[in-house]
């Protein structure tokens, strides 16, 4: 108990280092936000048109777009808001030799490396997921608790599945390029409704890029209500930190370290 | 009783490289067909170091300094051998030994960048878990060692490298660790940053008796703060004695400069003795001690013509250290 209040306290610390080191430049934290917050906006009104220009689109209609929306970007932004190194720089710290820097804190090593940068960018995904959210029309106490339940797991799979794809260059090299590839693929997919899919196609998203699991999934549990389906993802999250857990750890021993200089926090 | 912080023992690292043939045609070949050669960091070296000792650990670029002081930090899993480090192996026991060792590597700074040095120095509180009380006691003892209390609202990236390098240094002492590894602490300072450095390194390992493992090419820092030098090249280690047995066995070599009372009409020439320099009323003179004695010299010079001052000195110790690194 002890242990984890130390741990909890210094994460505490370690985001607020984090956040006020993101804040040190006002205009480019503002902007950032902003800037995220059309992006996403865009995206969407493409989804509006398409919508009242078809309908339905394989079981999917508007509302199911906006729900979807909401938990993909809400889920993406409490992710990789304080565990912006993974989505970014993990690949990279290791092909560099840069974990260096964390190993000779006595901390844990993969929640100190997770939560050491922030994308101060997500805040605008955030804001733009609890803002869809309220055009889904679903604001009984369940569907609500379930779109949040739902978009937390989605953030834990999110941020488990970077820190899969970054822990590559423990056995690839530089697989900085290959690990931002694949995230950025599992937010593509996971933005688009899963019944489009099918196949070996639909057969990725479960599994090598697991988009359904922070996209379609967490729809089908908030539209349906369906516990079964959440204990699913229940257990989908805790599969893919196990292998993020693995594939890190057991990389970590072959961390080569580097005689690069300077790494700036 | 001895009470030894660091035993290595036959301590190993050797890393796969992969080689590639130079230019587009190696990378392409490369693409199907990767060679890779095995090279060797550190090649079994056993050595052992005291509490309060202050040790430099030297070596030229690539001579396995920075991969041994990894390997006892808990960075890096060694190839083959053993370490202890205040009784803990560092590749097992990495966050248990965390909490006594502080570590300040020159070129990877550990201060936020963007941000004031008390914020990391907060931060540093959290990540050891210290009290907040001592922490604060502990913060002033080191803002006065270093001073540094001027510096420390400034954002990092604002201030100089020699400054920038006195906060790092303060903040891995914050928790008190039993050991410091630096590594390059003085590179790119200059001599008064350097100077400031080493007297509050000094007084750390005075007031508190923190064992001090340093690497250096600075010979400066060497002579001035490390009364031990263990060498390391390719890898081995051939070197481990006091700085002092370090002086007397490679300084065989002496320089005189001579300051006359009367000008110099001629050259001027003593047997075994080579001129390095002559000025109208001074010479600069080197010999090796094999092959006459000092006294022999100073005599010479003297019944050759009145003096005015003598200084006799031994070649700098990064000379000494050059001779020993191209064995």
């Amino acid at each position: 108990m002890k242990r984890i209040q130390a741990e909890l306290i210094f994460l505490r610390a370690l985001v607020g280092v984090n956040l006020a080191s993101a804040m040190e430049y006002r205009a480019s934290f503002i902007s950032q936000i902003v800037g995220m917050f059309i992006n996403n906006g865009i995206y969407f009104v493409f989804w509006i048109i398409f919508f009242n220009q078809f309908g339905t689109i394989r079981g999917y209609n508007v509302d199911e777009i906006f729900l979807l929306f909401a938990i993909v970007t809400l889920g993406y932004g409490l992710g990789f808001m304080f565990a912006g190194n993974t989505r970014q720089y993990m690949a990279y710290l290791v092909a560099q030799g840069r974990l260096d820097y964390y190993l000779v804190f006595p901390r844990n090593l993969l929640l100190h490396v997770i939560f050491s940068k922030m994308i101060v960018s997500t805040v605008g995904d955030v804001a733009f997921g609890l803002i869809a959210y309220s055009f889904t029309g679903r604001f009984t106490l369940v569907e609500i608790g379930l779109f949040l339940t739902t978009a937390v797991l989605a953030a834990i799979i999110f941020v488990g599945y970077s820190v899969i794809t970054g822990s590559l260059a423990f056995y690839m090299g530089n697989a900085q390029y290959a690990s931002q590839q694949m995230t950025n693929a599992m937010l593509t997919f996971a933005l688009y409704p899963n019944s489009l899919f099918s196949g070996a196609a639909r057969m990725m998203l479960y599994t090598v890029i697991p988009a359904a699991f922070v996209g379609s999934v967490p729809v089908d549990i908030v539209r349906n209500q369906d516990g079964r389906l959440l204990l699913l993802l229940v257990g989908a999250a805790i599969l893919v930190w196990l292998i993020a857990l693995f594939l890190f750890y057991y990389g970590l021993r072959r961390y080569e370290s580097g005689s690069a200089i300077n790494v700036n926090i | 009783m001895r009470d030894v912080v660091v035993h290595v023992n036959g301590l190993a690292k050797t890393f796969r490289v992969k080689q590639k043939a130079a230019g587009l045609r190696g990378s392409v070949r490369s693409l199907w067909h990767t060679e890779e050669k095995e090279v060797t960091a550190v090649s079994d070296i056993t050595f052992s170091l005291e509490k309060g000792e202050m040790l430099a650990f030297i070596g030229p670029n690539g001579a396995g300094k920075s991969t041994t002081i990894k390997m006892l930090t808990g960075i890096l899993y060694p190839s083959a051998g053993q370490a202890s480090v205040l009784g803990y192996t560092p590749w097992k026991d990495r966050r248990k030994l965390g909490y006594h060792v502080g570590s300040v590597f020159g070129q990877k700074p550990q201060l936020w960048y963007h941000l004031p040095a008390e914020d990391t120095f907060r931060l540093f509180a959290r990540i050891y878990e210290l009290d907040m009380g001592e922490f604060q006691k502990r913060r002033d003892f080191l803002v006065e060692s270093f001073q540094i209390a001027d510096l420390l609202q400034t954002p990092v990236r604002k201030l100089s490298l020699g400054q920038r390098m006195k906060c790092e240094i303060a903040a891995s002492l914050l928790h008190r660790p039993r050991i410091i590894f630096l590594d390059e602490p003085t590179i790119g300072l200059d001599v008064v940053a350097k100077q400031q450095i080493r007297d509050a390194i000094r007084y750390l390992n005075e007031q508190e008796q923190t064992t001090i493992f340093l690497t250096s090419h600075d010979a400066g820092d060497i002579e001035s703060l490390c009364k031990r030098v263990v060498i390391i090249n390719h890898g081995r280690l051939i070197y481990d004695n006091s700085t002092s047995a370090l002086k007397r066995q490679y300084l065989r070599r002496k320089i005189i400069d001579v300051r006359f009372a009367e000008p110099l009409t001629a050259p001027f020439v003593l047997p075994c003795v080579e001129t390095l320099k002559q000025g109208t009323y001074g010479v600069k003179l080197e010999f090796d001690g094999r092959e006459i004695p000092v006294e022999t010299v100073v005599q010479q010079i003297m019944a050759a013509q009145s003096c005015q001052d003598i200084t006799i000195a031994d070649p700098p110790l990064e000379e000494i250290i050059r001779e020993i690194y191209k064995k």
